[in-house]
């Protein structure tokens, strides 16, 4: 019987060319070991009128409960919280998500806080994103913020696979890190890599995004970049190209606001007629979530043909 | 450093160059000079305004461009060395699937079937052919990167040679838009490109290990610049 430690398991995302300089293991628990390989799968299907989340797997620290009923705009909605027992993301962290929506499901999916990449000292945590809509259907995921502390590292991969008649809205928003923490922390981090993938239920490809940031080999704050703001928001949406012209004829683009309310906002056509791309950039995060907030509406108004109820007070 | 062409190699090296400077020229007729790369909104903006911010502005492309399209030029490049056509194409998709915006879509598939209808007709031959009838008949976008790597071939040039014309090109046509709309000196905008140009050699280190699905870049700013650029009504280039 070998004595010598078991080989950390391997995932999807450990060979890529940006992780390269983070393979050693954390001195906590080796990465991806129980408790670090949090996995959700959540299934929605049409019953009736409603969509109900009908099948949901979990696996610590990522965890939801049930869905909700409390859209005022779509009753019928099952809106779901993915919570995180954790105290954030850790170094080690393998996370995986799996949704899927049934032929007509609609739901909306979110996050209950922030997603705080914690500070690391070792390896680097990753997350794995599968994304299926199957005939008619409609998603909104639009979790909170993402903040990455000092030094972290974090590579995700999002796959979405989504029928030509189905419309998926999904949005991340990016802060440069604790911005208002002590002297200010604003893009301290190492690494943040964001693959997002479009493909249609036959596999065919029809767009890919796959941004990395490493603040420490390249100033993120640049011209071109991020051009001297600190919040990013990136809104994809899979629709046919009929709702993404009259989204696109309403969404709100260019400049807005002065100072740090200030904010720049751009849309454009995905190749392959798989939708829209709509990005924006500000100082805060709150004039950046209210311009997604104004195309979040004006997408489920196109194809829904349903309001956004007014925001939660303590959202 | 040698001084003399030695043998049949060196003298090759002497037509190779000739190669590079005459398809890797701004003044080649595959359209580029329409197009600005989001130089015009850049300065319309302000984000640009004089040599240190132009020089920002297009180092930040170059290197973007390294990681991104400079990627799949040396896939092409590697495939129509060995004959493999579908290889080829496997790098124009990765191209065009990664083109998020409009302007840049239309720039990269027409510069890229210029490209491929001058060198089917410069240096004709079974790849150059092949290629151009890929496009022509619709069967892959043809997307500048990869007409590039194939004309490479074609040429007899080296994939160090390819990808320096692909880092050339994109940053001359930056700089030579921003001398059109910017007052600037002739030569502080050559100071600009001989300072990007510098750092080609660590862009191609970077790149050259990189597979297809690697491609990466991050350039929010160029994106958002891009997208209102579409809907302006005065304007001088294509994008």
């Amino acid at each position: 019987m070998s004595t010598a430690a078991p080989a950390p398991p391997r995932h999807p995302l450990d060979g890529l060319p940006q992780l390269a300089d983070y393979q050693d293991q954390p001195a906590q628990q080796p990465a991806g070991a129980v408790g670090k390989d949090a996995y959700l799968r959540l299934g929605f299907a049409r019953r009736g009128e409603r969509t109900v989340l009908a099948d949901l797997h979990r696996r610590a620290p990522l965890l939801v409960q049930q869905a909700l009923y409390f859209d005022e705009g779509m009753p019928d909605l099952p809106c779901v919280f993915m919570i995180s027992t954790s105290g954030g993301i850790l170094q080690g962290d393998r996370y995986a998500v799996d949704i899927t929506l049934d032929p007509g499901a609609q739901a909306h999916v979110t996050t209950q806080a922030a997603t705080k990449i914690q500070q690391m000292d070792a390896n680097y945590a990753t997350m794995v994103q599968d994304i299926t809509l199957a005939a008619g259907s409609y998603l909104e995921f639009l979790p909170d913020p993402i903040i990455p502390y000092r030094d972290s590292r974090y590579a995700s991969r999002t796959r979405l696979c989504v029928a030509a008649d189905a419309t998926a809205l999904y949005a991340e928003i990016l802060l440069p890190g604790r911005k208002h923490h002590r002297d200010g922390e604003i893009f301290a981090y190492r690494l943040y890599s964001a693959a997002v993938q479009g493909v249609r239920p036959d596999g065919r490809e029809l767009f890919a995004e796959n941004l990395v940031i490493e603040p420490g080999t390249w100033p993120v704050d640049a011209p071109g970049l991020m051009g001297g703001y600190h919040v990013l928001a990136n809104a994809i949406l899979m629709t046919p190209p009929e709702t993404a012209a009259r989204v696109a004829a309403q969404a709100p683009v260019g400049h807005t606001g002065t100072g740090d309310d200030r904010t720049a906002t751009g849309i454009s056509v995905l190749p392959n007629d798989a939708g829209l791309i709509y990005k924006v950039l500000g100082m805060e995060t709150e004039p950046v979530r209210a311009q997604v907030r104004a195309f979040w509406s004006v997408v489920r108004r196109e194809v829904t043909g349903n309001e956004v109820p007014d925001n939660f007070r303590w959202r | 450093m040698t001084t003399l062409a030695e043998g049949p190699e060196g003298l090759a090296a002497v037509t190779g160059v000739l190669r590079a400077l005459q398809f890797g020229d701004s003044m080649f007729p595959v359209g580029g000079f329409s197009f600005s790369n989001g130089v015009e909104t850049a300065l319309a903006e302000g984000t640009v305004h004089d040599a240190v911010t132009l020089s920002r502005w297009v180092r930040a492309a170059t290197r973007n461009a390294a990681t991104g399209d400079g990627v799949a030029v040396l896939h092409a490049h590697r495939a129509a060395l060995r004959g493999d056509l579908d290889g080829v194409a496997a790098a124009d998709r990765a191209v065009y699937v990664r083109k998020l915006n409009e302007e840049t879509r239309t720039m990269t598939v027409r510069t890229g079937r210029k490209l491929a209808e001058a060198a089917a007709r410069i240096v004709p031959g079974p790849m150059v052919d092949g290629w151009l009838e890929r496009i022509s008949t619709g069967q892959t976008a043809g997307c500048y990167p990869a007409g590039l790597g194939v004309s490479g071939v074609a040429l007899g040039l080296a994939e160090t040679d390819v990808f320096a014309m692909h880092q050339y090109s994109l940053a001359a046509t930056m700089v030579g838009a921003a001398v059109r709309l910017l007052p600037l000196h002739h030569l502080a905008a050559q100071e600009v490109l001989f300072e990007v140009n510098g750092h080609c050699a660590g862009d191609y280190q970077t790149a050259r290990g990189r597979e297809l699905a690697d491609m990466s870049g991050f350039a929010p700013q160029v994106d958002v610049l891009a997208a209102v650029h579409v809907r302006a009504h005065v304007r001088m280039f294509m994008n």
